[in-house]
């Protein structure tokens, strides 16, 4: 008698394809569902496109100083005025978006792929190494983001690549600990005792069989969390720990802004209204899709 | 009882144990000399390997955490580089208004958030509730300094209520109360904000229960369900809050001292870090462990007050 043996193994491509499409479904049913998720989308996609952008519609060089137009408020020339130095805010805004985006994602991209890839180990493995890993997950968890990314920062130095490092190490346990629970509550529903059953490997069943059903959810988290990081991000610049001057970040001008606060205030307004734009945004976004997501919610409304 | 206690003492201990060595290999192994970075890049070899041996760094990596461990249990937390004096006396001098502060941040937070929270929740889908709802999902959008760069502004120096700088030192008690009055405005709504959210959920959740419904079903007025039935169940998730949310209290207080100058652990902690002075970095670490865990060592003691259910199981 011979023991059917899976035909093909799937490569991690085709885990994630499957991922990547169940988080598609869940999300165009969440959106269906919640209508301020796409206010939320849409303010948030806004300013990507902002971003992107910034190169072909920013009106002037964020960097260009002109000392003679040095504080002025908003006008024709200069929609939202220019800084100490002359440089254009609006110009500086949108330059500033591109670094908020790219250390928000890639923190919380790397966040979110490692602290997955722990909580789903942790809660498939189960037993002692689960208790030790989630107790560690839960120490670093109390301690203050903040706090942890302003001396990991001091001491790597403030890169673009740092700071996403920093904010990426602050978010793992959070990650581990959405990864985890949903990994328990399926790892022993039937389809993965079947699987396993079929003999299926330990990594099909996680990647293949887990990962699917429990990706809706640490997705929502990412956009929740996405907006922590913009936020953490926008503080440790305005502390003077963000990518070095002259590089236009939105902390670092509120941080500028406040300095001739009592005669420009609009210098640390408009990059304030800038972040609350973004973070406004994913949480929406994130409230909106949670609401669709988390179980316990379901047939409320 | 005393066993609980003891349980929860137990534990917290490891815990502090736990942090105080992830916190200490996380800054060891990073990339980075610290005499360096002090020091700068005039320094010759010399005087880095001298400060090394003054920081105990020259030694191997075991018997620093030894020692670190040591210090931290005898009270010994090293000197300041900046101040000359020793850290923990540079830290408890600082300690009480930052107390202050938070303390008052986190009533004002739960005076505001919980009776907005519940109110929402019973009003749910009406206007009272969207209202509390946008203004509490603005309260998490906005970043702490942010908040406080607008109350300064709006409050400081357009309407002149209150002292741009608050010294936190004022002589008298009027003094010491309009110097905190805004940073401890500021810190208490975005709490109020988070306090909101949790307090709406869990109201809801309660108000879906059996009991309620037999309460209803009974002819109990309303405010009596609300009192004596909802409120003590509602507040177990709040409390858990407060030590959920204390790592974003600490953040912002943090945001709140600077912007405010107020003298506090938040500005020490950044002077520290501007200055590279590695120990009081290091006796930072050590302080924010330390209120972490007995944060979350009486949140859990408070549960076993509130539901008395948890003593026991």
């Amino acid at each position: 008698m011979s023991v059917d043996a899976p035909a093909r193994k799937p490569g991690y491509g085709a885990y994630f394809r499957a991922s990547i499409a169940a988080s598609l479904i869940a999300v165009i049913k969440a959106f269906n569902a919640n209508k301020t998720s796409w206010v939320g989308l849409g303010l948030f996609l806004a300013m990507v496109l902002l971003a992107v952008l910034a190169p072909v519609i920013a009106p002037y060089d964020p960097l260009e100083q002109n000392i003679l137009d040095r504080l002025q408020p908003p006008s024709a020339e200069h929609w939202l005025g220019t800084d100490f130095f002359g440089r254009d805010t609006l110009s500086r805004i949108l330059w500033g978006a591109r670094i908020s985006l790219t250390i928000g994602l890639a923190s919380i991209g790397i966040a979110m792929v490692v602290g997955s890839a722990i909580g789903l180990f942790s809660g498939y493995v189960g037993g002692r190494v689960d208790i030790v890993i989630m107790q560690t997950m839960d120490v670093l968890l109390a301690f203050p983001a903040l706090i942890l990314g302003l001396i990991i920062v001091a001491m790597l130095g403030p890169s673009i690549a740092n700071l996403a490092i920093a904010i990426a190490l602050t978010a793992i346990p959070p990650f581990a600990r959405i990864a985890r629970a949903p990994t328990i509550a399926v790892k022993n529903r039937e389809f993965v005792e079947a699987g396993r059953a079929l003999g299926y490997s330990d990594k099909r069943l996680m990647f293949g069989h887990i990962l699917p059903n429990i990706a809706p959810e640490i997705l929502v988290m990412g956009s929740l969390w996405l907006a922590t990081a913009i936020r953490v991000e926008a503080s440790l610049a305005f502390i003077g720990l963000g990518v070095s001057p002259p590089t236009p970040t939105w902390g670092g001008m509120i941080r500028e802004g406040f300095e001739n606060i009592l005669d420009s205030f609009w210098l640390a307004l408009f990059p304030s209204i800038a972040i609350l734009i973004v973070v406004l945004g994913l949480n929406l976004l994130g409230d909106g899709l949670r609401d669709a997501v988390d179980p316990r919610l379901k047939g409320e409304e | 009882m005393t066993a609980f206690l003891l349980k929860r003492l137990g534990f917290a201990f490891i815990t502090f144990l736990a942090v105080l060595t992830i916190v200490f290999f996380i800054i060891r192994i990073l990339p980075g000399d610290p005499a360096y970075a002090i020091l700068g890049d005039q320094a010759n070899e010399q005087a880095l390997q001298a400060l090394r041996a003054r920081l105990g760094l020259d030694q191997p990596l075991f018997v620093q955490y030894l020692e670190f461990l040591r210090g931290v249990a005898v009270g010994d937390w090293g000197v300041s580089l900046v101040s000359g004096r020793p850290v923990l006396q540079d830290i408890l001098e600082v300690m009480p208004a930052t107390l202050e502060l938070t303390f008052v941040s986190l009533f004002l937070g739960a005076v505001i958030g919980i009776p907005v929270g519940v109110w929402s929740a019973v009003r749910r889908n009406k206007l009272t509730d969207y209202i509390a709802r946008s203004a509490s999902l603005l309260g998490l959008s906005l970043p702490a300094f942010v908040t406080a760069v607008l109350l300064l502004l709006v409050f400081s120096i357009q309407l002149r209520w209150f002292p741009v700088i608050s010294s936190g030192q004022g002589a008298t008690f009027g003094e010491r109360l309009r110097d905190l009055a805004l940073p401890a405005i500021n810190l208490g709504l975005i709490m109020a904000a988070y306090i909101t959210r949790v307090s709406r959920s869990a109201m809801l959740e309660v108000l879906n229960q059996d009991y309620v419904r037999t309460a209803k079903a009974k002819g109990l007025s309303f405010a009596i369900i609300i009192r004596r039935h909802c409120l003590r169940n509602t507040m177990i998730p709040v409390v858990t809050v407060v030590g959920l949310y204390l790592g974003i209290l600490i953040g912002n207080s943090v945001l709140t001292e600077i912007v405010f100058n107020r003298p506090g652990l938040g500005k020490l902690i950044i002077g520290s870090l501007y200055q590279r002075d590695y120990p009081m970095l290091q006796g930072m670490m050590v302080i924010y462990t330390m209120i972490v865990v007995l944060v979350n060592l009486i949140t859990d003691l408070t549960y076993g007050f509130i539901d008395p259910r948890i003593k026991y199981s």
